[in-house]
């Protein structure tokens, strides 16, 4: 077949600008989500800075308020959770034999929508110099009465509020793309009992976002009224309700805790599983136990809100629910121990990492049970136990699992392997730079120490756990710069690897690294759990995927500009609001709807690949039978 | 998916018809009977919800094969809203 029309393919950065290749966007998701990771981790050192001893002075206040409230929102929505989708789109596709996810289009559209989003919420610290309204300062919960409105010096909260709703909007369709590529595009023999955990976990991971975001875009709506249009939800004075900001925020944010440690675990499932050598123990449970905290997440919202006054019975119910979710994530633990013990476990980086999630998740997870009961938490609330709390679960969960499956799956992504040695030293100071940072706080907060206020008193036992707690931040700022380093310097030697440098288990490492642009050649037939180790091992499996279709054209869909423009109009009508410029606001809605308008009326067929070019980046030659296909 | 029973033009015009007269009951009490809305309330959310399940089961073909993940999916969603829904009205106010 000859192609409809002339191929549209870009090189370079034009390339980047417009490709819908999920293997690319995961890639761009990775590097803008490591960008926000490192502005919110500044951040971070910068609090870190001013508590180092009591009195200082470098960040009081509003600043003070500021660096926390955007080194949270900066770290969960801009860095976090594009890291996620880094993940899952340069793997998830792969896992599952696809050659691309559902719909391509709209995963880059997520990508700028997020992209714009939290560049128009870091902007503020720039465009405060110039005369902006300030940086948010509510905190990452945006609590009202606090940021609504009717708190006239708190202008800065614009910026959370327009630039999470252009970047949920992103986040949301990513989260549908996700599943319906999951539901509809796994590869022939693969049921869902023989997907690999990470994409179970992402798959999980998909539906609470598709019904968690909702949430806090009503809220986000709701507060935007509030701030830009002198509505009234959420003050008292008038009528409103702080509280209902709450249940709204926690009903998305408790989901989206969730949301942020499900793919932690399946990124630890699948390393575990390859290091020690050995099936995943339990891997249904497993699953169950994925499903079962997905499902359970949805229910303990209100142990945020303890101490709101709901009531005892709500309390109770609620601390019931929450101590519940002990039971699936206490069965995921000892599942990853228990596929250690007896293995042949080779402590790679990534190995290192995944091993030191456990303990540590374990550490966050116990204190999580103590926060659960509501007479505790009343001594607990918003001291820095808690921020000790979820700084263990989130940094030692997710964080740690980042680090695990950035070093795996380096070798898929580039094709190079990262430095095992600056990667063990690497695991070593974030470790221990991390346990330094956050162990000590937990007695800090027993002591009284109240979260996001700028000083402490002199006297009163708090210097020396503040002072270690500082160094610790900064050595785990040391860990990042060798990170980088190591990155750095495994690029510009370009040391290429084979396919399966780890002896994988799953179908990812059964094709080149990098995979090529439409990841399988013949889609694999899968036939059993594990699919690539299964060929490795059965007794007429020859460690290659038998194909479950001939070798043909492949159909790509095309690049396109529209979803950076069409993300650009909502940035654009982003800074209207802000300014009160409604006219702005209005032309870059314009941009945004001609784009949509342009893509619906507009087909676009994308090209194919031919079996030629297929069979010349394999590397084998052209079959018969389609040789002779294309001269006749 | 043709060929089986709840694709039949029969029940379609059966539904459909129900479709209606629970719309027009609908109306009916509310315009003519003059009930309390403790009673009004809970009918006409009871009567929606039949109508919900008619055009889930029959229109968009709920009760045919294959179709376990939307289902799966749109009784969640409902849960959750459910739960945020219940929640702001006999909760917070």
């Amino acid at each position: 077949m000859a192609q409809g029309h002339a191929v549209k393919r870009y090189t370079g950065l034009l390339d980047w600008l417009t490709t819908v290749d999920h293997k690319k966007i995961g890639i761009l998701y990775l590097l803008a989500g490591g960008l926000f990771f490192l502005i919110g981790g500044f951040e971070a050192i910068l609090i870190r800075i001013q508590l180092m001893d009591p009195d200082n002075t470098y960040f009081v206040g509003a600043t003070f308020n500021a660096l926390t409230t955007m080194h949270g929102t900066t770290m969960i929505f801009f860095a976090a959770m594009p890291i996620i989708f880094g993940f899952m789109n340069a793997i998830v596709p792969l896992q599952i034999g696809a050659r691309d996810v559902a719909y391509p289009f709209v995963n880059a559209l997520g990508f700028w929508l997020f992209f714009f989003g939290g560049l128009l919420m870091n902007l503020s610290w720039i465009l405060n110099y110039f005369g902006a309204t300030g940086v948010p300062d509510a905190g990452w919960t945006g609590y009202a009465p606090l940021s609504s409105a009717h708190s006239e010096s708190i202008g800065g909260v614009d910026f959370y509020v327009l630039g999470l709703q252009v970047a949920g909007i992103g986040t949301l369709i990513g989260g549908i793309n996700f599943l319906v590529t999951i539901i509809n595009m796994r590869a022939p023999g693969m049921s869902y009992m023989r997907m690999p955990l990470f994409t179970w976990a992402s798959f999980i991971t998909s539906a609470l976002i598709l019904f968690a975001f909702p949430a806090i875009t009503v809220g986000l709506v709701l507060l935007m009224f509030d701030r830009l249009f002198d509505a009234n939800f959420f003050d008292v004075v008038d009528g409103g309700n702080p509280v209902i900001w709450e249940h709204i925020f926690w009903i998305f944010g408790h989901p989206e805790v969730y949301i942020l440690i499900l793919p932690g675990f399946g990124i630890i499932s699948e390393i575990v599983s390859v290091f020690s050598r050995k099936v995943l123990f339990g891997y249904s449970t497993m699953v169950f136990a994925t499903i079962l905290i997905g499902f359970l997440g949805f229910m303990v919202w209100v142990h945020h809100m303890f101490t709101v006054g709901l009531g005892f019975t709500a309390n109770a119910l609620f601390a019931i629910a929450t101590m519940l979710i002990a039971i699936p994530t206490g069965v995921k633990i000892f599942n990853w121990l228990f596929t250690m013990w007896g293995g042949q476990i080779s402590f790679t980086t990534a190995n290192l990492f995944a091993t030191g999630f456990i303990p540590t998740f374990v550490m966050g997870g116990v204190t999580g049970v103590l926060l659960a009961v509501p007479s505790a938490d009343f001594q607990f609330h918003d001291s820095y136990f808690v921020v000790a709390h979820f700084h263990y679960v989130i940094v030692g969960g997710l964080v740690l699992g980042f680090f695990a499956g950035l070093y795996y799956w380096w070798p898929k992504l580039f094709g190079t392997m990262l430095n095992e040695t600056l990667g063990k030293i690497q695991f070593w100071t974030f470790f221990i730079g991390f346990h330094l940072t956050f162990f000590v706080q937990h007695f800090l907060g027993l002591l009284g120490m109240p979260r996001r206020v700028f000083t402490y008193e002199k006297g009163v036992g708090m210097e020396l756990g503040n002072y270690i707690s500082t160094l610790g931040a900064f050595l785990m700022g040391i860990s990042t710069l060798i990170l980088i380093y190591n990155i750095v310097v495994t690029t510009i030697k370009n040391k290429r690897v084979g396919a399966d440098p780890w002896d994988g288990r799953t179908l990812e490492w059964a094709i080149s690294s990098p995979a090529p642009e439409y990841n399988f050649a013949q889609t694999p037939l899968v036939r059993g759990l594990d699919a690539l180790w299964h060929e490795k091992t059965a007794d007429d499996g020859d460690g290659k995927m038998k194909p479950a279709e001939p070798l043909g054209e492949i159909h790509m869909p095309s690049p396109s500009w529209l979803p950076i423009a069409m993300s650009f109009g909502l940035f654009v009508s982003g800074f209207g609001f802000m300014y009160r410029h409604y006219e702005i606001a209005i032309i870059g809605i314009v941009i945004t709807l001609v784009c949509m308008f342009l893509r619906s009326v507009y087909d676009d067929h994308g090209f194919h690949i031919s079996v030629e070019e297929v069979c010349e980046t394999e590397g084998i030659e052209v079959p018969k039978s389609k040789a002779e296909e294309a001269h006749s | 998916m043709a060929g089986n029973k709840a694709g039949s033009t029969r029940n379609y015009w059966l539904t459909f018809a129900v479709s209606i007269a629970l719309t027009v009951i609908t109306f009916y009490i509310v315009a003519k009977l003059d009930t309390s809305g403790n009673f009004l309330i809970p009918f006409m959310i009871v009567l929606a919800i039949a109508q919900a399940l008619f055009q889930l089961i029959f229109w968009m073909h709920m009760n045919e094969k294959g179709h376990l993940m939307p289902i799966i999916g749109i009784a969640t969603g409902a849960f959750v809203a459910l739960t945020a829904v219940i929640m702001a009205l006999y909760w917070v106010w």
